[in-house]
Parts: structure tokens; sequence; C-alpha cells
């Protein structure tokens, strides 16, 4: 069935508008949805583009890095650089505008942002238990006040001008919408996400701005889910969802996404979740 | 004032964060009505010399009721502000109570400004932790404090806003945390199922909160008196006929 989803989204995406000459940033590449997508992009978009692979693990990024210079699209002109950095901390935001900034050319008519970092934060225990403020700020700050002021710095490194098409995707989740028991942290932080960029679509009309809800993944962020969530109803459910098969590749998912940015359709400051479309 | 038809809370730890002004002074005000003799409540804000005069001011009623006002001076929006408010929570946590009431009141409207211009994380992580964290880490600490026991009610309020689910161009710090407050607590209903949660969005009211607002915008609404709405938070408070985790907003009811 996995292989009849990758062919028949071949064919889908096959006529679509591929994504320009497109300066990528993608945050959380090394593993996980954000390594799916990064691979994606690389197919979709044009010879000339320019990708910023953003991580903790300069290790994974270096391999992710090679894999896709020695690819098709690295072959035909792909350029892939990469910033090991820790989002939580300010210098690492900095890092990142500044490598967008020296790795884009004049030829870039696209720039996408895809603010994929995110981590779930101590789901082991329930709301009662954060009275550590350093903890519960260290969590806002990479999963919220991160993802906030990398997109603002990128937005001002490269402002609106003809010709130039600006793309920005938070990777949302369910969470966003609804509350779970033992997730706090999570839910808090996607809740403020999705809202952080409602408010943004509403103030730049210009920009496109999109929170894709990817669906429960089969990544090392779902196997913490299923193996550390405090709430046992939900745990149970976790391991009912990875023992059915019923967890979705990153690949299946990403395919979605990457249709949505090609269709170019969606409705600017949007929440469109994996199982909407 | 005090239209509550002699409903009470019984005797209750009533706590009120950024009670030295506006909202929560006025909650404070009218809160003693609703109070049985035995019933504490405690105060918090930064600036310890508003809170003395407001409980200089409340303490012809509160004494006649058999009331104690105790005042903190803290800085929610630091790790040592929120311990010292927990410290004194804990002190106060050792008498009986029949209720306990948390009203997570103190916020700040933050830069308003063009989204772009939020390029400082040392700006928003500041705005966060006082807007997001510490409604966590003080609700963590009350509910550890006065933890579930039978014949103990416990209620905890979050102040809301309608811009906790609708964007606004330039309030993107406001809606932001308005937004993680509303999820937060929404998660702790889920959790909690002897706690009652409640999400209220007050309405524009007479604060200074709303002068800033004016200043930045341009744009005045009709404002209504603080107690207008402090009233019927409390009746909702006294009634507890919402479903925990609920966001009410002012112009619903």
């Amino acid at each position: 069935p996995q292989a009849n989803l990758t062919t028949q989204h071949i064919e889908e995406v096959a006529n679509l508008p591929y994504l320009g000459r497109a300066l990528c940033i993608i945050t959380g590449a090394s593993r996980g949805f954000g390594r799916t997508i990064a691979q994606e992009l690389s197919h979709v978009v044009k010879p000339g583009s320019a990708f910023v692979l953003v991580a903790r693990s300069g290790d994974d990024l270096r391999t992710l890095q090679a894999e896709l210079t020695d690819s098709e699209a690295g072959r035909a002109g792909l350029r892939v650089q990469y910033v090991e950095a820790d989002l939580g901390l300010p210098e690492g935001l900095e890092r990142v505008t500044t490598a967008a900034k020296e790795v884009a050319t004049d030829l870039i008519d696209h720039v996408l942002l895809v603010n994929n970092a995110g981590s779930l934060g101590d789901i082991s225990g329930f709301t009662k238990s954060f009275t550590d403020m350093a903890e519960v700020n260290s969590y806002l700050s990479l999963n919220v006040s991160s993802f906030l002021c990398l997109t603002a710095q990128i937005l001002q490194a490269f402002p609106q001008r003809p010709g130039l098409r600006r793309s920005v995707v938070n990777i949302s989740s369910l969470c966003a919408l609804k509350p779970f028991s033992s997730w706090v942290l999570y839910c808090s932080g996607k809740a403020a996400r999705d809202m952080i960029f409602r408010v943004l679509a509403e103030e730049e009309p210009d920009l496109r701005v999109l929170n894709y809800a990817p669906g429960p993944l089969d990544t090392d962020m779902q196997l913490e889910a299923r193996s550390k969530s405090g709430d046992m109803l939900l745990r149970k459910s976790c391991n009912e969802m990875f023992s059915k098969g019923q967890l979705l590749s990153c690949e299946e998912s990403c395919g979605k996404l990457m249709k949505l940015l090609m269709e170019n359709t969606y409705t600017s400051g949007a929440h469109i979740d994996f199982y909407d479309i | 004032m005090c239209d509550f038809s002699s409903k009470t809370l019984g005797r209750c730890l009533c706590i009120i964060t950024g009670a030295s002004k506006g909202f929560g002074r006025s909650l404070a005000q009218q809160v003693p009505y609703i109070l049985q003799a035995g019933s504490v409540v405690l105060l918090v804000a930064r600036s310890g010399l508003l809170l003395e005069e407001l409980k200089t001011d409340l303490e012809n009623l509160t004494v006649h009721l058999g009331l104690v006002v105790n005042c903190v001076s803290a800085d929610l929006g630091t790790a040592e502000g929120v311990a010292k408010t927990l410290e004194a929570v804990r002190q106060d946590a050792v008498n009986d109570y029949d209720h306990m009431l948390l009203i997570n009141n103190a916020a700040s409207l933050g830069a308003i400004s063009q989204f772009c211009s939020f390029t400082d994380p040392a700006q928003v992580n500041a705005y966060i932790s006082f807007n997001v964290s510490s409604a966590l880490a003080l609700t963590a600490g009350v509910l550890q404090a006065l933890p579930q026991r039978p014949g103990r009610k416990r209620t905890v309020v979050n102040v809301s806003s309608v811009f906790a689910h609708k964007p606004l161009p330039r309030w993107v710090l406001y809606c932001t945390a308005k937004a993680a407050r509303d999820m937060m607590f929404k998660v702790l209903a889920e959790e909690e199922t002897d706690l009652k949660v409640l999400s209220y969005s007050p309405g524009p009211m007479d604060t200074e909160m709303q002068e800033e607002i004016f200043r930045q915008m341009g744009v005045r609404h009709e404002l209504m008196p603080c107690q207008k709405s402090g009233a019927k938070l409390l009746n909702l408070v006294l009634d507890g006929d919402f479903p925990s985790g609920a966001h009410i907003d002012f112009f619903d009811l």
C-alpha cells in the first residue's frame, strides 16, 4: 500500500508547478519529518535553489548534506548548507539567518521557511508538576520564541519584492487544537505557534502562511509519546496506533505537504491536517 | 458591586495575581463579599506599596467579616517571584478551607508592533515568561500546596481574552500568550477532574491596560467598570455551572 501511495503522489505532483528557484530553510532537518521534508523538497525545486538545514546534530546534518549534494538535484546545481545550532539559544537563530543571507543569490524567486524543529517536553507528568520556571521557559524558548523570532528574522532579511514569493510553514499538530492529558507543554506550544502564524497571515496578506498538522508520524517523537506519556490511556492509544500499523510514514505525510505548497491554493493562516485533504 | 445573592465560597483561600491595579484590584475589592470568616485573601503584584494601600483600604471590610488579607510583592516573570509567591501560599495553606480559588490575572500587553520587529528572542522570552510560564508554574505550585481533598473545592481561573482565539495584527505577543494559556488550562481541566477550570474573557474594562491600548491603537472601545465584569466572573465561580476548561466571555452571558 505504501508503494502505491508514493506512485500516486508522484503522478499527482508531476503536473504541478515546481517551487521555483527556492531558498529553503528547514529546521529540525537531521531526522524525522524535517529530514524527509529536505529530501522531498529537493525533488520539487529548480536548479539554482539553495537549502539551509538546521539541527543540533552536526553529524546527521553532514550526512544529509552529502546525500542531497550527491543526488540528482545536487548534481543539477542544488546548493546545501547546514547550521549546527540549538534554536533554544539566541545565538542559534542569528547563525541561521546569516547562513540564509550568505547562500541566497539574486536568482532566488522563492523563500520558503519550514519551521519543523520542536520537542514534546516532559510528558511523563501532568500540568501540576510544572513548578520549575526554568524548565517551562526553556521549552517555550525553543518551541515558541525561536519559532516567532526566526520567522521574523527571515522575513526581515528577505523583504517582499516583485518577483519574490515568500512562504512560511509551521509544522503544527492536532495538539494545537485539542488538549491532551499529560502533554501541557506540547499542546500549549502548538496552540501558541498556530496563533503566531494566524496573526502573521492577518498582517501580511502577500505572504503564504501555513499551519500543517502532519498526522501521527512514525518517528523518534512518536516513540517518545508511546513510551513516556504520563496519561495511561493516551500511552495505550499511541501504542495501539503503532502496533496496528496506523502511523504514517514521513514520506506519506510530506507528500501531502508538498502538494499543498505546489498547488498553493490554501488559505493563508489556515490550519490544515493530513487527514483534512 | 455586591450582587451575589448571599452566595458564598465558604472558608476560602483566594489568590489573586496582578492585584494592585485594574481588574485584579477590583476583584480583590469584590471577593470579600463572597467569603466567610476564616478566609484568607492573598494578593500578588510587583508593587508592594500599592498592595499595602489596597490592604488598608479593605481593612474595615475584611476585619468586620473576619478575613485575613496577605500581600506578596513579587515579579511573576521571574522564577524567584513565583517561588516567593508559592512560599506565601504554602504558609496560608496550613489552614482548613472549604474552597481554594486561584485567579491568574497578572498579565501585560507587550509591544504592539509589526510581526517582523520581533527578532529578539530575549524580548519574546521575557514576555512569555511573565504571561505564560508564570501562570503554569504558579498554578502547578498552588495545586501541589492544596491538593485534592474530600470536602474541599478548588477553582482555577485564567483571565483570558477574545484574542486567545482571534488573531489581531500587531498583537502577536498578546494573542500568542492568551492562546497558549487557554490551551494550558484546557489540558489541566482534562487531567484534574475534581478541579473547576475557567478561562474567563472579561471584555473591555476601564483599566490602565485599556489606556495603553488606546495610546497604541488610537481606538477607544466602550469600556465598562471592572466591577461589572468582576461580578460576572465571581457569579460564575459561585455557581460553578460551566464545563471545566471552558472559555467564557463576558458577552456570552
